[in-house]
């Protein structure tokens, strides 16, 4: 299996390059390929024939998995999410998967609770409340 | 993960589509770009090339002697997707075998739960085979489950990863 025993998201250890690397959210994503792809179908016949396989598979993939549709609902998200003092990929996970709960956010991101970093479960209670907020007025 | 990342790269520009206009040549670079990502697929260390979002520097161009074609310098970004270790994630089930089922996940097809890594389901044969847990809980053909990465392999001859994956944990599982 993978080369790098030591790569463990769960305990954040990703590669410096990846943790560096900006992280994107499904909604995210499927706001910049459809942008895309509304490009090309204004200057291509068949624009479905422009695109890549890995294009197009990650298209329907970010377009049913996206939490949030309307862009100002994206753009809220990552800004309340950004408050927390979260890592990108923290911040993505919790984007995509949307828990409900302060012991499911843990499950989903257990790198939040490690020591020395300053989630409560109050902190986290907030955070969750917040991104529900954008849900319901979306 | 989907990734957006800053790679500087080579790209050599046929003669005939090189045109006085700047901006042609932009529209070439880009182009020629993708259709790269499009053979290429993935690579190990940065997974799947789903698109450039930005050319942001293009460098001197270089005249190739033989062909008259031109190699530029640039940088763009792009998103990518890579799976990592210990990442919890949602696909979709796209086939039921006897000792587990196979996800799709963003790009990638090769996801495999296997029954160990499910020991409360049961595989139910039949003309749509499915796992069943005693809390009448389905793992069949188009359900979305939630699972966590727990390795991944890279398959250099069809450029694809495979990964291997688990609901051994809390919150893991069919979606209703």
């Amino acid at each position: 299996m993978s080369g790098e025993e030591e790569e463990n998201a769960a305990e954040l250890k990703i590669g410096d390059e990846f943790l560096k690397a900006k992280c994107l959210m499904n909604c995210e994503v499927s706001l910049i390929l459809e942008h895309k792809y509304e490009q090309l179908r204004q200057t291509s016949e068949d624009p479905m024939n422009q695109v890549s396989q890995v294009f197009e598979k990650s298209l329907q993939y970010v377009k049913r998995f996206s939490r949030y549709k309307n862009p100002d609902a994206v753009r809220q998200v990552r800004e309340i999410l950004s408050r927390y003092q979260l890592a990108e990929f923290e911040l993505c996970v919790l984007g995509n998967l949307c828990p409900e709960t302060v012991e499911e956010a843990i499950a989903m991101v257990p790198s939040i609770k490690t020591k020395g970093r300053a989630h409560d479960d109050e902190a986290i209670e907030k955070m969750l409340n917040d991104l529900s907020l954008i849900k319901r007025f979306e | 993960m989907f990734l957006k990342v800053q790679l500087p790269w080579n790209v050599v520009i046929p003669a005939e589509n090189l045109d006085a206009k700047g901006l042609m040549l932009q529209k070439a670079i880009v182009i020629r770009l993708m259709d790269e990502f499009a053979t290429k697929k993935a690579t190990k260390d940065l997974g799947y090339f789903l698109a450039v979002t930005t050319l942001d520097k293009v460098g001197e161009g270089k005249v190739r002697q033989n062909t008259g074609d031109v190699m530029f310098p640039v940088v763009f970004s792009g998103i990518t997707f890579k799976l990592y270790r210990g990442e919890i994630l949602e696909g979709v089930v796209h086939k039921v075998l006897k000792h587990g089922v196979l996800l799709r996940c963003g790009p990638v097809e090769n996801i495999y739960l296997s029954s160990l890594k499910m020991p409360d389901y049961q595989h139910m044969p039949g003309e749509n085979p499915l796992f069943l847990n005693d809390k009448s809980s389905k793992i069949e053909k188009d359900v979305v489950v939630r699972f966590i990465v727990i390795g991944t392999k890279w398959l250099e001859a069809d450029r694809e990863f495979q990964a291997l994956v688990s609901l051994d944990g809390d919150y893991l599982g069919p979606i209703a």
